[in-house]
């Protein structure tokens, strides 16, 4: 699975937050990071390069701040644009059907805000119904959003916990149960054991691995018990 | 569980020395998995426990 994370921010540098999720992702050529305002700092879009760029992905992603309820305004341009008849929809436009897409957003109100009687009254997922109904009319599958809520203010292990999720996100089959998150971090564990062959620390990323996967038989063994016993 | 703590130690360690941020999540990760996986196996496990000493079960 190939995963097209497309960036909008007017000042994508000076953001910590930004910087947090995108720096993780260098060298992974599962991913291609495409950050719109760097490509088009004229605003003139090159919509032929950016329908063959969706062309070759099979997972669509949208990272931005969450501005006025919506996104910074060269994105909403590139929907409007890129997304036109007879590509992403109308008669023979099917290009986009069947891919899957998602939404990353860095919020900058508290989560608690983001519902009836909160200060922002509406939740995230009212919010970003246009959203929605983009991917549907295209005959994409919406994705469970990553909402990332006042980053500055998250403890070092909410955020590593934030920057598995986006992982998850850009790269996992879209299923969390415990047994698919499993075997992608076994997928992820063996990639590294294979980069870094000579690490010592590939010793223990393998015991690792192997103590998952005893785990789940454990789980499974068990569950046959109980299958046995409710038969 | 000897296995886990063992692990857990190793990994500690890495997590302490290594300047690879990437590593460090990862080790987050294996951490968040394995204790939920200890968590559903210690769930499971107990319910089978009360589920054989349950007196209903006794008359069969």
């Amino acid at each position: 699975m190939k995963t097209l994370l497309i960036v909008s921010h007017p000042d994508l540098i000076n953001s910590g937050s930004q910087q947090y999720f995108l720096s993780s992702l260098k060298g992974n050529d599962k991913i291609t990071v495409h950050h719109l305002e760097t490509q088009y700092p004229d605003g003139k879009i090159d919509v032929a390069k950016e329908q063959a760029l969706l062309r070759e992905h099979d997972r669509i992603i949208f990272q931005f701040p969450f501005y006025w309820y919506s996104s910074p305004p060269l994105l909403k341009q590139w929907q409007d644009v890129v997304l036109e008849a007879g590509f992403a929809y109308g008669k023979r436009g099917n290009a986009l059907y069947g891919k899957e897409f998602g939404l990353v957003l860095m919020i900058g109100v508290a989560e608690r805000e983001y519902q009836a009687g909160g200060t922002e009254l509406f939740s995230i997922n009212e919010l970003t119904k246009p959203f929605q109904a983009m991917a549907h009319k295209t005959g994409m599958i919406y994705l469970r959003p990553l909402t990332i809520f006042q980053f500055g203010y998250l403890e070092e292990d909410q955020k590593m916990d934030l920057l598995i999720k986006y992982w998850q996100l850009l790269t996992m089959e879209n299923d969390f149960s415990l047994t698919t998150r499993e075997k992608w971090l076994i997928a992820m564990l063996k990639n590294f054991i294979d980069q870094n062959s000579d690490s010592p620390n590939a010793r223990i990323f393998t015991y690792a691995v192997d103590l998952i996967e005893e785990n789940r038989n454990t789980i499974d063994g068990l569950k046959m018990v109980f299958d046995d016993m409710y038969d | 569980m000897e296995k886990q703590e063992w692990l857990f130690k190793q990994l500690q360690e890495i997590y302490n020395q290594s300047t690879d941020f990437n590593e460090v999540v990862l080790i987050k990760a294996i951490q968040n998995i394995i204790n939920e996986q200890t968590k559903r196996i210690e769930q499971m496990e107990g319910e089978l426990e009360g589920t054989l000493w349950s007196p209903r079960k006794w008359g069969e």
